[in-house]
């Protein structure tokens, strides 16, 4: 089954190369890829800066 | 009543003095150490007999590196099976019933073997979170949900032994008060209960040697992995 040696038989090429579910480095890079995208995302709405509602005099 | 139903699961106090420590360690007195002697007496040859078996079977799939862990997981199955068994006896304490235990054993002991895998392995460690050949558009939903399932093996490893010994021995509690309480009304019924009660027990046997080797057996799988 899927032991360290699998997914040597692929070559792939491009984007290919480095992200794809086959090869261990590939996957590998997905995970950090898929972290990596969430921890963006994570950052981007803590740092997005608030709209302060506009205060009306009365 | 369901105040003296829990009262089973208290820790052990005597006088104010806590007596979780004697609980946990007093289980030791049962095992002889190995003598000098070429032929041991029965007790000691069927220990031996019992870790060595025990160390053979759970060293089989692990790799080189993975055997220095026979020590650390032969010992802690003959804890867990020691507290488990003892727990039966009528009016003795069960440490496993206690989350706080099994969490505490589950938790550094899942950890080790994943940051194991981090060090030595990084790259089989990380790409081992995402399946071989999954179709592109599921990878990053997939990353996500095999990082939850690698995150909540301690809670389900330390939640697993709690949940089994508690429901057990709570389960031959309430079969018991109800064959004694049925045995002044009805008493067929309450032979039934007996029976059941019976039955019960036998099984709690078994759950308790099971449990036991399952938690092992899971942490000897999640080192597999990453050794």
């Amino acid at each position: 089954m899927g032991g360290h040696d699998a997914g040597t038989q692929y070559q792939f090429t491009g984007m290919a190369k480095y992200f794809n579910a086959y090869t261990i480095t590939g996957r590998r890079n997905c995970v950090l890829a898929t972290y990596a995208s969430l921890l963006g995302i994570a950052l981007f709405f803590k740092l997005k800066p608030k709209k302060q509602a506009a205060v009306t005099a009365k | 009543m369901t105040v003296s139903l829990f009262d089973q699961f208290m820790s052990p106090t005597y006088l104010g003095i806590p007596l979780l420590a004697l609980a946990l360690t007093l289980p030791w007195i049962f095992f002889p150490s190995p003598t000098s002697r070429w032929l041991n007496n029965r007790l000691l040859t069927l220990q031996a007999w019992f870790i060595n078996r025990f160390t053979q079977q759970i060293l089989t799939p692990l790799s080189l590196g993975g055997h220095k862990w026979a020590l650390i997981l032969t010992s802690l199955m003959v804890f867990l099976i020691t507290l488990n068994i003892l727990g039966l006896l009528p009016y003795t304490f069960t440490p496993t019933t206690q989350l706080s235990l099994n969490l505490a054993l589950a938790f550094p002991l899942w950890l080790a073997t994943v940051l194991i895998g981090l060090r030595n392995q990084p790259t089989a460690a990380l790409g081992h979170l995402l399946p071989e050949g999954t179709p592109t558009p599921l990878i990053p939903v997939l990353v996500i949900i095999e990082t939850i399932s690698l995150l909540i093996r301690p809670l389900a490893l330390g939640v697993r032994l709690t949940a089994n010994l508690t429901a057990g021995h709570l389960l031959m509690q309430l079969t018991s008060t109800a064959a004694f309480v049925l045995l002044s009304m009805m008493p067929a019924v309450a032979i039934l209960t007996t029976i059941l009660l019976f039955l019960l027990t036998l099984l709690e046997v078994a759950v308790a040697m099971i449990q036991a080797y399952v938690f092992v057996l899971l942490l000897s799988l999640y080192l597999q992995e990453n050794v």
